[in-house]
């Protein structure tokens, strides 16, 4: 019961008797409604049953004004009863008392008998029902107008074989189905009220003000003769009911049953019918059939059903039993009126259930407010309501889907058809909560994954939950673009956003790490620092293929080896092969101090194999230096591990800092299991770089910020970034430029000049030290930074089936190295010339250029360009070849060359098999 | 065809005495701005949309504040019912808190009918307090409390003693008045008495002003505000859409009161004027003309330079930026016509809008309006007061001489009496053409007639009509809601307004009513009789 203490009501679970006393008049045919108080009762409950109905719902008011509460409303009463006799012409007039009448105590059955005396002609059947706002619920108003009606129309007549079914509050698609069924078992029955058709009447252009259908005066007349009354209500109070009415006035038995909400009670009143002599038909049976079946279809997911089930008492019970049916464990009842004798009924049927479910926990209360079933719902782990969609509030906050079943539904349309009822009715149920049990985990996985992973940091920076999506806009400013996401995806990257302004505390935690892992170090980190760059080898192992990130100038085909940029490898191989090639390689370098995961893909959209990668090095060789690069999006969900397995340099690309630059370089992001476009794309990953940068170093992780200069998009926007990334610890930052890829969204995208990158170098170098020794490095690449030998270690692909060609192609060849072709084609000192069948490759000759290069392309000095009677030189000393191979090409010889009729093919690749297959190439052009 | 005369003839003597007057055929050569019955007691038994008292006070004025625990001191119905009901929207203050998500009542029972429920009253503040520790409270009562006689005052003043909060009782009760407007002077009353001039930090703006009678449904508002903000203006509170009463007590800080809804809240202008000097001005944020007139008007009032060239700035920048919509919207609506019914403004504010859109208001009515919200305040002296409107209470309001500001010079002020209608209201009737229709409280019955036998292609109403009106055939759009859309006001509302026009108009379904076998049944028969006469 509740508790006495209790004085203030927050956010009833319950509505006043005129609203139920009306709604069940809505069931007799042409009747109108009356109210006897102030016209704001009507107004309200017109109001509140037409949104739940979609339906006109007309009630008068007798309008009482103060002058009526002095001199009392009769006179109101009489004028309120003529008119809408004259103007409806009505066959019943039900007249429902609110709390002012009841209040100021007037005699409604004495007005009415002086009506009818004044007014001899007067053939409207006029119903009075006591129903004080405060005296009760509408659950108790709707049997106090059925008892009213029944008792001031039905006469003691003869006996007839009629069946008398009344029913406790119900949906019209419940009351069709209902009396579907009845007509189809042959009975000859009353329905009491049918409110079916007038609260969910169909389209038919016409609308007609007096609501003409619904159970006719007369049968309800001869109610007093049947044979039987069953009553379809639980709770229904004694000295409200009808049913008891007829049997103690009129002698017809009355058996109460439950509605039939559930397998259960819906069996029981088939069964009630069958002993009535009704005929059930086979459809019924098909219908408990299919309903089975659908439970045992819904079970597994109904299984894991926490349910609270708030409301009426008749519709709290019926759903309680259709509940602990399907294995939905009801943990919490609620009724929100004072209906005592439900406890124990409820408690006796949740216990059993509940404790086939091991739960502990289960509530059942009565009186009861949204407050305390919140409360109860909370405390006993509910993750399905199931009600009125009052329940909204408290669905929004606990985040628990609503199965919105009772009466009022104001948010969503289709109140009228609310199916609860019969076999069918239990079955569209059941089969709601198995769908929102559903829905919820699978929309709520990705928070809670998000949870997982974002909490190390976001708990340090003590984010504040709540409403994040509001508070987006006024974080981020330029940041506002996040609402589009689904709120999951911008809660997340609002953690990670807010966790960016969080350092305390993590020095300490980062020096307790340090004590125990291995960081590497700077000094002898090729990438790094120059000076190291000279005499220490690196090694990148490709080890993590898949990628998170669609960024507009890469194009990954790792298992076509074409250039050398990052984004390739030949083959991308395990953790152990790693490992291998690792060893390998160690002992023929041994100055390898770096072992790097730079894809091809991305190192963290691939954790566990460079986890894994990274745990079988450092058992190998524990001096050597750990780096990885990567796009930064998954940084905050790996940052902790990485510290863990020692990662002391982390190289993340980070192009923009603003989710519109960052929108025109990234096509999609994905993100937990979502594809996201646009700013969205980018607000995410943004706020994942930028907060998993200030985590890692925070934590001393030496970190370079690589950033991809792409004329027109972000060349005017570079600064900005590096003044952020310097802001939150990056060590160093290294402008680079694109590299247009045929096939990728920027392959037409003009190249930078080197005396452009070098200005912005300059600039940047005020806000924080540039790297300009990059080589822009192969995702396997090995060696010393100029002097990269993965292909040697590469190609051992299968062959493909050799042709050999009708002609013979001449083909040079720009190689450093002589295995590779490893050169810029305006580097060449030399040519090799090859002669290919697309078969067998010979070494014709070499040819020497006889200009001395300078690296243009590597920015030693950013301001040197390549003598320009050097590529006139080199052109010539190809001209007799068919096709050129280089490792690169600048725009202006390769069109010279193809004006010449000379084909170029940039690659990087063992030269044999580059001109085996640059000689077929030739030939089939 | 005289749709009055078709309606009075369905009713008997007595109703059709009353009705007459409510309803006019407006004709210019007759009169101008002919008188028109309003602001009377509804009659029994025909469905009049009118609500109570408290649902003038609770539903409309002070429920929206969101800072305030409102307290429904009753039985349950009555606080369920205003529970959310109005789209009132509001975000939540500073300390994360709105109260109007809420719904608090004392749920009086049978023994506090009869023994009384002060105790009950007293024992629920104090629940408020523990629980949600507010900074104010505010009591609305229903009809049982004024008839078993609560003092809720008393237990208000205990309330602030005790709490050391601002606690507030409104006495009203669903029978007072004739219609929501008594409740609205309660409420009105009640602020001003208890709440304006309780805080005198001075405004952070040039030229502060209050929005009243602003309710921000569907976030109107906002969008008003967002204009009002752009043009350099310091709304210091809005009543009482999204409002507070930490934001109202301040408002006599403000410079002017701009008065949107003439109806529920010009008692709070008028006493504002009394007690603090500030002047009003009458405005409307409904349709692009009448937007910007507003606007312009409001810079004149405060006559500086840059508020003249930075209003017309925006107006031409807002303008421009929603043509496009506006003109596509237009093609679409161009020759239909609309009726209203809605409370105490809006039923005049939409006019323009609609007429902008091409749409044109073949009738219109206000629900519990008086008769100067019809004919202009000019005639106010000329309305007699009848027992009912004496049962609301007049507050007695005196020139605080402490916070009394002038801010126009005599001669000024005159002149913008003339130029911007400072301080007046001409009322609806005269904007209305020849031939339209104006009804007072329009009911049930006569909402039908109209719909049938004017054929307006939108009848713009609330909740309790709409179905009854689609039903009919007539599409129906709830203006008092806004049928979960909005916002409508301001040049960015204008367009949602122009699309869910649209929207409802040329919902295909519309094209669905007649079954294809009616159809063809009909036409078959035609064919028949057409052989058979051959």
């Amino acid at each position: 019961m509740k508790s006495v203490l209790v004085n203030l009501n927050v956010n009833p679970c319950k509505m006043c008797m005129p609203l139920g006393s009306v709604s069940a008049f809505c069931g007799i045919a042409g009747c109108m409604n009356i109210l006897h108080g102030s016209q704001g009762c009507s107004t309200y409950i017109r109001r509140h049953m037409s949104t739940h109905y979609n339906e006109p719902v007309d009630i008068a008011s007798s309008s009482l004004t103060e002058e009526g509460t002095v001199f009392g409303g009769e006179k109101n009463l009489v004028k309120g009863l003529d008119n809408l006799i004259k103007l409806y012409e009505p066959l019943v007039i039900g007249v429902s008392t609110t709390c002012l009448a009841e209040t100021i105590g007037e005699d409604i059955p004495a007005m009415i008998r002086r009506y009818y005396e004044t007014r001899p002609d007067c053939k409207v059947k006029i119903v009075s029902v006591s129903s004080a706002g405060y005296a009760g619920t509408q659950y108790e108003g709707w049997f106090k107008a059925l008892r009213a009606l029944v008792s001031q129309t039905s006469v003691p007549c003869a006996r007839h074989e009629g069946v008398n079914v009344i029913t406790g509050p119900v949906s019209p698609a419940d009351a069709r189905g209902l009396k579907g069924m009845l007509y189809a078992t042959g009975l000859d029955f009353t329905l009491l009220p049918d409110i079916s058709e007038n609260l969910d009447r169909g389209y038919g252009g016409v609308y007609d003000r007096l609501p003409s259908k619904g159970t006719p005066l007369a049968r309800v007349e001869r109610m007093g003769g049947a044979r039987v009354t069953l009553e379809l209500a639980a709770f229904c109070p004694e000295a409200d009911s009808p049913g008891r009415w007829l049997e103690e006035e009129c002698g017809v038995p009355l058996l109460r049953l439950n509605p039939p909400v559930g397998l259960r009670d819906t069996d029981a009143f088939v069964e009630a019918l069958r002993g009535l002599g009704a005929e059930i038909p086979q459809s019924v049976e098909e219908e408990r059939a299919r309903c089975l079946d659908a439970m045992i279809d819904a079970h597994k997911y109904n299984a894991q059903g926490r349910a609270a089930v708030f409301g009426e008492p008749d519709m709290v019970y019926g759903l309680v039993r259709l509940c602990c049916e399907n294995g939905i464990v009801p943990v919490t009842a609620a009724c929100g009126g004072d209906c005592r004798e439900i406890r124990s009924v409820l408690e006796e049927e949740i216990r059993p259930v509940a404790d086939n479910a091991f739960v502990e926990r289960c509530s059942v209360l009565e009186a009861a407010d949204f407050a305390a079933i919140e409360r109860e719902a909370s405390a006993n782990g509910v993750n399905l309501l199931l009600g009125s969609s009052d329940g909204r509030r408290m669905s929004e906050r606990l985040n628990i889907p609503l199965v919105r079943c009772a009466f009022p539904v104001h948010d969503h349309v289709g109140g009228q058809r609310i199916r609860l009822w019969g076999y069918s009715g239990a079955t569209e149920l059941l089969e709601r909560c198995a769908n929102s049990l559903i829905s919820a985990v699978d929309g709520v996985y990705r928070r809670e994954l998000q949870e997982r992973t974002q909490t190390a940091i976001s708990e340090e920076a003590s984010v504040p939950r709540g409403n994040l999506r509001d508070q987006a806009g006024e974080l981020c400013g330029g940041w506002s673009t996040i609402t589009p996401l689904a709120e999951a995806d911008a809660q997340g990257a609002l953690l990670a956003l807010r966790a960016q302004d969080s350092s305390r505390g993590s020095a300490a935690l980062a020096a307790g790490r340090k004590i125990r892992v291995n960081r590497g170090n700077t000094a002898t980190h090729p990438c790094f620092s120059h000076q190291a760059g000279a005499h220490f080898a690196r090694i990148h192992l490709p080890v993590a293929p898949a990628c998170n990130v669609s960024c507009n100038y890469c194009r990954r085909d790792f298992d076509c080896p074409n250039e050398s940029r990052p984004g390739v490898a030949t083959r991308v191989i395990t953790p152990q092969e790693a490992l291998d090639r690792f060893l390998r390689m160690k002992k023929q370098m041994p100055n390898i101090s770096v072992a790097g995961i730079a894809g091809p893909g991305d190192a963290l959209a691939n954790f566990a194999q460079s986890a894994e990668t990274l745990r079988l090095l450092r058992a190998a060789d524990p001096d050597v230096t750990f780096c990885l690069s990567t796009n930064g999006l998954l940084l905050p969900q790996y940052a902790d591990e990485l510290l863990e397995l020692g990662v002391g340099h982390i190289t993340i690309t980070i192009n923009a800092v603003d989710p519109a630059v960052g929108s025109c370089i990234y096509k999609h992001v994905d993100f937990l299991g979502r594809r996201m476009e646009g700013e969205s794309g980018a607000a995410v990953l943004m706020a994942s770089q930028l907060s998993g940068l200030k985590y890692l170093a925070d934590r001393g992780v030496v970190c370079k910020v690589n950033i991809v200069l792409i004329k027109g998009v972000n060349d005017g926007h570079i600064e900005e970034v590096v003044q952020r990334v310097k802001e939150l610890g990056a060590f160093v930052t290294n402008i680079m430029q694109v590299i247009p890829v045929a096939g990728s969204v920027f392959a037409d995208m003009p190249m930078v000049s080197n005396r452009e990158i070098s200005a912005l170098r300059k600039r940047c170098e005020r806000h924080m030290p540039q790297m300009r020794h990059c080589r822009q490095c192969r995702a396997d690449a090995v060696g010393l930074l100029n002097d990269d030998r993965s292909a040697m270690f590469g190609g051992q692909r299968p062959q493909a089936n050799r042709r050999k060609l009708e002609r013979t192609m001449r083909i040079a060849v720009a190689s450093r190295s002589g295995v590779v072709v490893d050169q810029h084609f305006g580097h060449a000192e030399r040519f090799y010339i090859y002669e290919s069948d697309g078969d067998l490759s010979r070494l014709v000759e070499t040819r020497s250029v006889g200009v001395s290069a300078s690296c243009g392309m590597c920015g030693k000095r950013a301001d040197e360009t390549p003598d320009p009677g050097r590529i006139g030189k080199a052109i010539s000393a190809v001209s007799d070849c068919q096709g050129v191979l280089a490792m690169r090409i600048g725009d202006s010889p390769s069109r010279r060359l193809a004006e010449r009729g000379i084909s170029v093919f940039a690659t990087y690749e063992n030269i044999d098999k580059a001109v085996r297959e640059a000689a077929i190439s030739l030939c089939a052009g | 065809m005289d749709v009055k005369a078709e309606i009075l003839g369905s009713y008997n003597a007595k109703v059709f005495k009353n009705r007459k007057d409510h309803i006019l055929r407006i004709n210019k050569a007759e009169a101008e701005n002919p008188e028109i019955a309003a602001n009377t007691r509804a009659i029994p038994g025909i469905m009049t949309n009118r609500g109570c008292c408290y649902a003038g006070c609770k539903g409309v004025v002070v429920g929206p504040l969101k800072d305030a625990v409102t307290i429904t001191h009753g039985p349950i119905g009555c606080g369920f019912y205003s529970w959310g009901t109005r789209r009132n929207k509001a975000r939540p203050d500073e300390d994360g808190r709105n109260f109007i998500q809420y719904c608090f009542s004392t749920d009086m029972q049978e023994p506090d009918i009869v023994f009384g429920g002060d105790k009950k009253l007293r024992a629920a503040i104090r629940e408020a307090m523990e629980i949600f520790k507010p900074r104010s409270i505010l009591i609305c009562s229903t009809c049982p409390v004024g008839l078993i006689g609560d003092d809720i005052h008393s237990v208000a003043a205990e309330a602030e003693r005790e709490y050391g909060i601002t606690c507030v009782a409104f006495s009203c009760e669903g029978y007072k008045g004739v219609s929501q407007s008594g409740g609205h002077h309660i409420a009105n009353n009640g602020l001003m008495k208890r709440i304006i001039g309780s805080n005198d930090l001075a405004p952070t703006g040039k030229y502060p002003v209050n929005l009243l009678g602003e309710y921000n449904i569907g976030g109107d508002g906002w969008e008003v505000e967002r204009i009002l903000r752009r043009i350099g203006y310091d709304v210091v509170s809005v009543f009482t859409g999204d409002g507070s009463v930490q934001a109202i007590s301040r408002a006599h800080t403000a410079t002017l009161n701009l008065v949107q809804c003439h109806r529920s809240i010009n008692y709070v202008a008028e006493m504002m004027k009394t007690a603090y000097g500030t002047d009003w001005l009458k405005v409307n944020f409904i349709g692009l003309k009448s937007i910007s007139g507003s606007l312009r008007n409001l810079a004149q009032y405060f006559g500086a330079e840059e508020l003249m060239e930075r209003t017309e700035e925006v107006i031409a920048g807002e303008t421009a930026a929603i043509a496009d919509d506006m003109a596509f919207f237009r093609e679409k609506l161009q020759g239909k016509t609309a009726a209203l019914f809605v409370g105490g403004s809006r039923s005049h504010h939409y006019q323009e809008l609609l007429s902008e859109y091409g749409v044109s208001t073949v009738l219109a009515g206000y629900e519990f309006a008086h008769r100067d919200d019809y004919e202009g305040r000019e005639i106010i002296p000329a309305i007699r007061e009848d027992a009912d409107s004496k049962n609301i209470e007049q507050a007695e309001i005196m020139k605080d001489e402490k916070r009394y500001r002038v801010f126009l010079s005599p001669q000024r002020y005159e002149e913008l009496k003339n130029t911007i209608g400072l301080e007046d209201y001409k009322g609806m009737i005269r904007d209305m053409p020849d031939g339209t229709y104006v009804v007072d409280d329009l009911n049930h019955f006569e909402t039908g007639v109209f719909a049938d036998l004017l054929k307006p292609d939108i009848f713009f109403s609330g909740i309790k009509d709409k179905y009854v009106l689609q039903k009919g055939g007539t599409l129906s759009r709830q203006l008092h809601s806004y049928d979960y859309s909005g916002p409508y006001a301001g040049y960015k509302g204008a367009v949602v307004f122009g699309r869910d026009l649209v929207m409802g108009l040329q919902a295909p379904a519309w094209g669905m009513v007649s079954p294809p076998w009616k159809i063809n049944a009909e036409k078959s028969a035609a064919e028949g009789q057409r052989d058979s006469h051959a």
